[in-house]
């Protein structure tokens, strides 16, 4: 029962975390920009397979081989600025959110006819490899990702907050205009919000392929995730994705290991939903007058 | 302009509305099946328009609501053995009723938020249909719908069936028409056009989002009722969030806040996916780009088409004299 538990614990901070990273990666496009990326899922998704190319079809070491995805996938995040969110900038809402709901769509797809319908199972570095706990068999997979995770979001907090290139970034959230003012590239931090979002959903996508399987339609139920969690986090709170990503993910482990299997993702949307209505701003509050 | 713009546009309408009614003598089994899935759509979108078109809610949820519509339809004409004559009146009042319990709570909510709200319904519904097997028949859905009938004669044909769809779509688009020309109607136009002034003019907001939410889901109700009677057949997939993304877009590619552009928007969308068959695999791809480049280059839909090009010929014509 008690070793269950602290399995069930650890599988759900590691799910938890790849939501924690997806969620950052809304939160830093839509802090940085006002857009809400519907198709960051299938980004995700495109991170999972990049690494499969790399790792199980080119047969790299893993090392080199996530560098190399991570790297295609900062070149991704360049490319989806300069063709979606260009034309789609200062767009009514609405027009963003089917534009990149239909992008998604394009790369789902696109996905599909490059990486096929049948799933990959990507290695793990440490391979099925556990290690012992107080009695309780964990998966060392599920432990490096919550290192790596955490480190990620560690040293993106140290480069917005302690560095130059950060507080210009930060600048441009707060005011475009007044920074552009001060002589601030907004173009350039644009293209550098979108390296990070291309950088963040590709190792949500490395770190969770190895878990579940390498499968075209992952993005969308991560997606939906990481939207529960950042909803109720915060929206566009830092700490808020983190927390609110964890609780999401134990809340799907634990509820459907103690609740229902079935009914997990339900739950987890009720949660959102009734975040949405009584404490709109989520547990890491922000201003409330940007959404009334 | 407006004035004289009005009749015309309509005479067109109505003129294609009538020359509609031939169309199943020249179609054949398939496309007779296209063209009364998009009059469904058409229905939902026309609703849909009172949401986001008039009152300015962005709503992820139509296709939730074509779902309550299906369903309790489905539900009530097999295990509960209602005439669907019956049972489709009463999935149309349901999905309102769901409305406005919904909606009370989540139209608080504005842009980002309500559309993600909206959205958490939506999966939710796909959720519940999923897995609540004794009801709703899980992935497995609902057989053995009964077809409408009139005496002696079922409509269980899908030719004979588009003269029942033609019929609803006609009455919803007068219905529709009506009510966007009515203080209701209006009041929906003033909230989107300045909230905060509307509600100043001691015009109740609240109310009249929720109105046009539940106009919107009893459109959504009863092409989800219509759709349920003439596939015979329910199940989750149908109703998934990316339909209501794809509703969304019928609106918005007609021309959004137009009964004619919602009407229009939905018969493109759904004939678009056919017309590029031959593509294979890829056709989704074209689609997604297509609907893209549309939502880029023109913001005000497919039908400002038309009028770009109009006013370019008048243009020429005139430098030529």
């Amino acid at each position: 029962m008690s070793q269950q538990f602290i399995q069930l614990v650890v599988s759900g901070l590691a799910v938890g975390s790849v939501y924690a990273l997806v969620g950052l990666a809304f939160i830093m496009v839509n802090e940085a920009t006002g857009v809400v990326n519907f198709a960051t899922g299938q980004m995700v998704t495109i991170g999972c397979f990049l690494a499969v190319t790399t790792g199980l079809q080119m047969n790299l070491p893993l090392a080199p081989a996530y560098v190399l995805a991570l790297a295609a996938m900062a070149l991704f995040g360049v490319a989806f600025y300069a063709i979606v969110f260009r034309p789609l900038q200062d767009r009514p809402v609405v027009t963003v959110i089917i534009g990149t709901v239909m992008i998604g769509i394009v790369i789902q797809n696109a996905a599909l006819i490059t990486w096929g319908s049948v799933p990959f199972r990507p290695r793990s570095p440490f391979g099925r490899q556990v290690i012992d706990v107080f009695g309780a068999a964990l998966s060392a997979h599920a432990l490096f990702v919550i290192v790596v995770s955490f480190l990620m979001i560690g040293l993106l907090y140290l480069f917005i907050y302690r560095t130059a290139i950060g507080a210009r970034m930060r600048a441009v959230a707060q005011d475009r205009d007044a920074a552009r003012l001060m002589g601030i590239s907004v173009d350039r931090m644009f293209v550098l919000t979108w390296i990070i979002a291309g950088l963040l959903t590709g190792a949500a996508g490395i770190l969770v392929g190895p878990m579940w399987f390498a499968d075209v339609n992952m993005g969308d139920p991560i997606a939906l995730k990481a939207f529960a969690a950042i909803i109720i986090g915060g929206f566009s709170s830092v700490p808020g994705a983190i927390v609110g990503g964890v609780l999401v993910g134990l809340a799907e482990m634990l509820g459907a290991a103690y609740i229902s299997s079935t009914y997990k993702d339900g739950l987890v949307f009720l949660v959102m939903i009734l975040f949405l209505l009584v404490r709109p701003e989520g547990i890491f509050g922000e201003r409330i007058g940007q959404r009334a | 302009m407006i004035e004289r713009r009005f009749p015309r546009s309509l005479l067109i309408a109505g003129a294609v509305f009538l020359a509609a009614l031939v169309l199943p003598a020249f179609v054949s089994g398939y496309g007779i099946r296209i063209l009364n899935l998009a009059l469904i759509s058409a229905i939902a979108v026309i609703g849909l328009n009172f949401a986001f078109g008039y009152a300015g809610l962005i709503t992820l949820a139509q296709a939730g609501f074509v779902g309550c519509g299906a369903y309790i339809s489905a539900i009530l004409s097999t295990s509960m053995g209602l005439t669907p004559w019956l049972s489709i009146p009463a999935a149309v009042v349901g999905s309102g009723i769901i409305a406005v319990a919904i909606g009370l709570p989540m139209l608080r909510l504005k842009g980002h938020y309500l559309a993600l709200a909206t959205l958490g319904f939506n999966v939710s519904f796909v959720i519940v249909a999923t897995n609540w097997k004794t009801v709703m028949g899980g992935t497995d859905g609902i057989s053995g719908i009964p077809p409408l009938a009139l005496p002696g004669w079922p409509l269980a044909t899908d030719h004979r069936y588009f003269y029942v769809l033609w019929g609803a779509l006609a009455i919803a688009t007068w219905c529709a028409w009506r009510i966007r020309n009515s203080h209701i109607g209006l009041a929906m136009i003033a909230v989107r056009d300045d909230e905060i002034a509307t509600g100043a003019a001691s015009v109740g907001v609240t109310r009249i989002k929720i109105q046009a939410f539940a106009l919107s889901a009893i459109y959504a109700g009863l092409a989800g009722a219509l759709f349920a009677h003439m596939t015979n057949f329910v199940a989750p997939d149908d109703f998934a969030l990316s339909h209501s993304v794809i509703y969304l877009a019928m609106l918005i590619i007609g021309g959004e806040g137009s009964i004619l552009g919602a009407i229009a928007g939905a018969i493109i969308v759904t004939f678009m996916p056919e017309l590029m068959r031959d593509l294979g695999t890829a056709y989704l791809i074209v689609f997604g780009a297509l609907m893209l480049l549309i939502l880029i280059f023109l913001p005000k839909g497919l039908l400002s088409l038309v009028t770009i090009v109009g006013q370019r010929l008048k243009g020429r014509t005139t430098h030529a004299r």
